[in-house]
């Protein structure tokens, strides 16, 4: 009788110490004040939708199975990282656990309104090869709500540091050095530079414009604009930042992964060309007057000259 | 002892993604836990604790109210769940309603498996009932506090007892039980007396200790407290010791007695379970260290070792002591051997392939998010293993479905039938 009074004790109190030490030590620690990035959705305007009803919606429906809402350090292109005080109007959390879908932290504002509805709807015809369950069964003013719930995740973040290229390009790991040893191409040369110059009228002038002023005939039709790459900003990027951008496209925007079409040595051509574009304000493209008019093309006369080919090196 | 007979078939089918609304994944969860697990275990319980004690249950009519109780919590589980009507926290999704039936017949099944030990015949407790008397005394309480029905906390701290609760309803109900369990039936199958009682109950204090505050690496990456990820993570790592010892000493105890797998069918389910819990508890202390948890967090390789316990371990043992407990309740013999048989190679078969394809499909995702990559440039890589999960899932249905019908053809009983097969229907969709 004497064991079982004695293991009855032992059980409540160990059970006991761990409830203090777990949940109610954070509790009385851990108050973490509001960081102002967090979305108070008492306060948000009424305009389209309501947010707060939005994130029922998104609660209801079981969205935080599969998108989860805190960027880690590794995530690169999700935007910033989030901070204690991000949350505290999070309740019930939606932090998730499992990916299944992309993260959401700082989704709000990277597609248009329209386009998070059409998603909704239907998956698959905005983004092939989605897995999502279609909602279009919630009706119009759930799904305004929901979509106005989503465009305000993450929309006071502020930038506070860069994103920088992964190791791999850089000559810390192997493979960065075997990616700099295999670099042919002096990136400083005009001769790389003008060779650049025609893979870049091909493959990026659509979108960033033939300046790089992020104002080609494309970018009307996105909602996260091309950069302005003649910015300040864009002058302190090392070749390598360049490299992996063109190499591995942006997350999160229409900006694709080079690496496929283009070889390492078309790669570094561009990056010297886009070293070279001009420094200039910001700018970005919202109306269409603004738009790089296509000029009549002039064919050049043929004459008996033979081009040879470049390799880079003088 | 008619909640011996009470229990309901799980939902192990997620299937193609694309089918599975997040509503059947909330329903999926709830099943599982609430609906199979925890109603098997009771009924488990209220057969093993007074076998054990060589006395009475304490109170039938109380045992019968509580299966009804469940049983109606159950359907209306199935009506809000599957409607949207959730309280959006993982594992704690059932509304405020529910969650006071779900207390009340906890507190009702504890009540009444105390008094059953309290007026015990036999004077020392075997380690299965230090195991039962644990968890029903830290089940209650866990899931009161994790159910956070009636109040408000801000996101953080929110998510930090979500997974105090979301981890405890493993490791102070469905491990404790489970494991309580294994040490009763071992024994009972191979008609050898356990290996140490001191190993035993040192694997019970040592649960006791690490188990409890293991939650927060469910959260590691997030901006919780440091040193509260730190005491997750070393008693995660810690949580090695109490399964090496419960698992040394069953297989101490089955010493000799291997061969006896070949042939004792509730048997070859114990044994299955206890090696899907060795490798489900030697995975999860190296998952939460924050290396490995830096690369597989957030994939469905962690899915993969949810379904390694709730599937693998606990949901065997819980058949296996089904196939134990319902003859010696009956007093009838299983309607057919060959159809146990065939439930487990499908069950078996079924879930080593669901678990590879999820722990495949964990990899790709891994590293698709390691490198940074947008998702719908390797989404489509997933899609053999979806296919796969698809098919084990089914696999693992159709096992249950042939439980479902043996248990039928033997009680002939239609209240059971009802009961089992409606809901198995209900549930694959």
């Amino acid at each position: 009788m004497y064991g079982y009074r004695l293991g009855a004790i032992g059980i409540v109190t160990t059970f006991f110490i761990i409830i203090f030490s777990t949940v109610l030590m954070p509790m009385v620690l851990f108050n973490p004040k509001a960081s102002g990035r967090g979305n108070d959705y008492k306060v948000i305007p009424l305009s389209v939708g309501d947010a707060a009803r939005g994130r029922q919606i998104y609660v209801r429906e079981g969205c935080f199975y599969c998108h989860t809402q805190f960027t880690r350090i590794q995530d690169r292109g999700y935007g910033p990282l989030v901070k204690e005080g991000d949350y505290v109007y999070e309740t019930p959390h939606q932090l998730g656990t499992a990916r299944t879908g992309p993260d959401l932290t700082n989704e709000g504002g990277r597609f248009p309104s329209q386009w998070q509805k059409a998603h909704l709807i239907s998956p698959r015809a905005v983004k092939p090869g989605s897995i999502m369950p279609s909602f279009s069964y919630l009706s119009e003013q759930d799904m305004n709500d929901l979509v106005q719930y989503i465009q305000t995740l993450g929309n006071k973040r502020t930038v506070t540091a860069f994103v920088t290229p992964p190791d791999e390009y850089l000559p810390t790991t192997p493979q960065g050095r075997g990616l700099a040893a295999r670099k042919t191409v002096d990136t400083t040369s005009d001769a790389a530079a003008n060779a650049g110059r025609g893979i870049y009228t091909q493959n990026c002038a659509a979108c960033h414009g033939l300046e790089g002023k992020g104002n080609g005939p494309n970018a009307i039709t996105l909602e996260k604009k091309p950069p302005n790459l003649t910015r300040d900003y864009y002058k302190q990027y090392p070749d390598e930042h360049w490299f992996y951008r063109i190499s591995e496209g942006v997350t999160g925007t229409r900006m694709p992964r080079f690496q496929s079409v283009l070889t390492e040595e078309q790669r570094w051509y561009l990056v010297a060309y886009l070293k070279t574009l001009p420094k200039e304000h910001e700018e970005t493209i919202d109306n269409l007057d603004q738009l790089n008019v296509v000029e009549p093309t002039h064919l050049p006369v043929l004459t008996k000259q033979v081009y040879e080919p470049h390799h880079g090196k003088e | 002892m008619l909640a011996g007979t009470e229990f309901s078939l799980p939902d192990l089918i997620r299937g193609v993604p694309q089918l599975a609304m997040p509503h059947l994944r909330m329903w999926h969860v709830n099943a599982v836990a609430i609906g199979w697990l925890s109603m098997g275990y009771v009924a488990s319980m209220f057969h093993m604790i007074p076998t054990l004690c060589k006395c009475d249950l304490y109170s039938e009519r109380l045992g019968n109210f509580t299966m009804w109780a469940w049983n109606i919590l159950m359907i209306g589980a199935f009506c809000t769940l599957l409607n949207g009507n959730t309280e959006g926290r993982e594992y704690a999704e059932l509304g405020a309603i529910l969650d006071v039936i779900v207390v009340i017949g906890l507190v009702a099944v504890a009540f009444n498996l105390y008094m059953t030990i309290v007026n015990r015949k036999v004077k020392k407790l075997y380690v299965s009932l230090w195991y039962f008397l644990g968890s029903l005394f830290w089940f209650p309480l866990v899931y009161v506090i994790g159910q956070r029905t009636f109040v408000a906390l801000p996101g953080l701290n929110d998510a930090i007892i979500g997974w105090f609760y979301g981890h405890n309803i493993l490791g102070m109900w469905f491990t404790t039980v489970g494991v309580g369990m294994m040490y009763f039936l071992i024994p009972r199958f191979t008609k050898a007396p356990l290996y140490s009682h001191g190993l035993s109950m040192l694997g019970f204090w040592g649960i006791a200790l690490f188990y409890a505050p293991t939650g927060t690496h469910h959260i590691t990456q997030s901006p919780v407290p440091e040193w509260l990820k730190a005491i997750a993570i070393i008693s995660s790592i810690f949580l090695l010791v109490p399964v090496l010892t419960v698992l040394t000493n069953f297989f101490m105890t089955m010493r000799g007695k291997w061969g006896m797998v070949v042939t004792d069918l509730p048997l070859r389910f114990a044994v299955t379970s206890c090696m899907f819990y060795l490798v489900t508890c030697t995975q999860g202390p190296f998952q939460a260290t924050r290396w490995i948890n830096w690369y597989i967090h957030f994939t469905q390789w962690v899915v993969g070792h949810a379904h390694l316990a709730l599937l693998g371990t606990f949901s065997f043992i819980l058949t296996s002591s089904f196939y134990y407990c319902m003859p010696r309740l009956t007093g009838r013999e299983w309607h057919s051997q060959g159809l146990i048989r065939a439930h487990y190679w499908l069950k078996f078969l079924g879930f080593t392939l669901m678990m590879t394809s999820l722990t495949t499909a964990g990899l790709v995702q891994a590293a698709g998010w390691a490198l940074g990559y947008p998702v719908d440039q390797w989404g489509l890589a997933l899609f053999p293993y979806w296919f796969l999960r698809a098919i084990s899932g089914f696999m693992i249905v159709t096992g249950q479905c042939l439980f479902a019908y043996n248990t039928y053809k033997t009680l002939f009983t239609p209240r059971a039938s009802a009961d089992s097969t409606v809901k198995a229907r209900e549930v694959k969709v």
